[in-house]
């Protein structure tokens, strides 16, 4: 959920630390998969909208950032309501937008930077065993919400470029040149982040 | 600063890419010209330690660029042909920040710092934007002050003007005269390396002229022309 858009606020979200929120986040999650009581995770639903929209993030730019994860929550409750019943249907819908809503909420009040942060202090004990370069996952996680932006961008490019000669427009044709082009770039990234000092060999 | 090339080489797969170079730069400004792979890149990749001699060495400043690697690289910013490809952060003032955070600088100064020098560059309004959203020039001035602000003493440009309009391409180049730090500009753009102390021609991995602008630049002309 996160993509570099974080909303410039001074709301309890935003002042609260990045650990706080990620905590409550998970805990919430726990909560909202221990119950499938309508009379809860409605009112929770509810909640988690209000809470986004607290963000000042305006509802079309909050309606744009989770329509696509909330059009395959809606798949996964239409599969439930077709193969479960009913009631477990809005049970999934409710419990995932839920989620969804508050993931987006931390998201909106969370700068990279502060993120990054923490992926490296909650690695650091690994590292004091060895078993990873806390500063470098930080990047890694930093570099693909950064370059989400212009992996998209290039897929638009592609399929414009199939549409100008005629070519049929199929996601798999295009997942091709897409990743090519894309690990063409990450090799250049790769030599900017040396070239920058970002890594300690 | 002194960049020092000692028959310094560079091969990939058996293919040579830039025969034994000796030469010294101590300019402030240096021009680097000639056709595709005709081993610009290469030759300034070596300076900052992307590229890795195959034999002979490179030293900036006195540090060899394989065995002080790190330290070399400290001296010296470079700004890829692609400059989005640099900015890892997806807010400029943060992508900024994050090259002084890197070197362990307390919040106070880095805030200090990353606000001079967008004012510097006159980019103070762009701090917040996201790097993708970025104009060509804007993206340019904003990986220039990104990498300035760590102190390279040296900065190379790779085509700097490439796919900029007139007025983006006036801005740049206006920058780049201004600059206090030693610059090394690759680049077809001819007009900007006028008033240059030095331009190197590369033809075919090798050195094929070294001269004055408008001197080197006519040397150039002569190998496109064949």
């Amino acid at each position: 959920m996160l993509n570099g858009l974080d909303i410039e606020g001074r709301t309890l979200l935003h002042r609260l630390p990045v650990r706080g929120k990620l905590v409550l986040l998970f805990t919430a999650a726990i909560l909202l998969f221990l119950t499938s009581d309508l009379r809860i995770l409605g009112p929770a639903l509810a909640a988690a909208a209000v809470l986004f929209l607290s963000t000042g993030i305006g509802l079309r730019e909050a309606f744009r950032r989770v329509r696509f994860v909330l059009f395959t929550v809606a798949l996964v409750a239409a599969a439930n309501y077709v193969f479960v019943s009913p009631r477990e249907a809005a049970a999934v819908l409710c419990r995932l937008s839920a989620l969804v809503l508050l993931a987006a909420a931390v998201t909106a009040t969370t700068g990279i930077p502060a993120f990054m942060d923490e992926v490296a202090r909650l690695l650091a004990p690994f590292e004091r065993l060895g078993l990873v370069r806390a500063a470098d996952v930080s990047l890694a996680v930093g570099l693909v919400i950064r370059f989400v932006p212009e992996i998209l961008a290039r897929y638009g490019e592609i399929s414009a470029a199939h549409k100008a000669r005629g070519l049929p427009v199929r996601p798999l044709t295009l997942l091709t040149p897409l990743v090519i082009l894309t690990l063409k770039d990450a090799d250049t990234i790769a030599m900017a982040i040396d070239a920058r000092g970002f890594r300690r060999h | 600063m002194d960049i020092v090339f000692t028959a310094a080489t560079v091969s990939y797969a058996g293919r040579v890419a830039l025969h034994p170079l000796s030469l010294t730069l101590s300019e402030r400004r240096i021009g680097v010209v000639g056709l595709n792979g005709s081993g610009k890149t290469t030759m300034a990749r070596l300076i900052n330690g992307l590229v890795k001699p195959s034999g002979g060495a490179v030293t900036v400043d006195g540090l060899d660029t394989v065995k002080d690697e790190e330290a070399a690289r400290g001296k010296t910013g470079f700004i890829f042909q692609n400059p989005q490809h640099q900015m890892i952060l997806p807010i400029l003032a943060e992508d900024i920040a994050f090259g002084l955070k890197n070197r362990g600088l307390d919040k106070a100064e880095i805030a200090a710092r990353t606000a001079a020098i967008l004012e510097r560059f006159g980019i103070s309004h762009l701090a917040r934007r996201r790097v993708h959203e970025l104009s060509g020039g804007e993206t340019q001035l904003g990986a220039i002050a990104s990498v300035l602000v760590t102190g390279p003493k040296l900065l190379i440009l790779d085509e700097p003007t490439n796919q900029l309009d007139l007025r983006n391409r006036a801005l740049i180049a206006r920058t780049i005269a201004g600059l206090p730090e030693q610059v090394l500009v690759i680049s077809h753009d001819l007009p900007l390396l006028d008033g240059f102390d030095r331009v190197l021609v590369f033809h075919e991995g090798r050195l094929a002229a070294d001269a004055p602008p408008a001197q080197a630049i006519r040397a150039y002309r002569e190998i496109a022309a064949c």
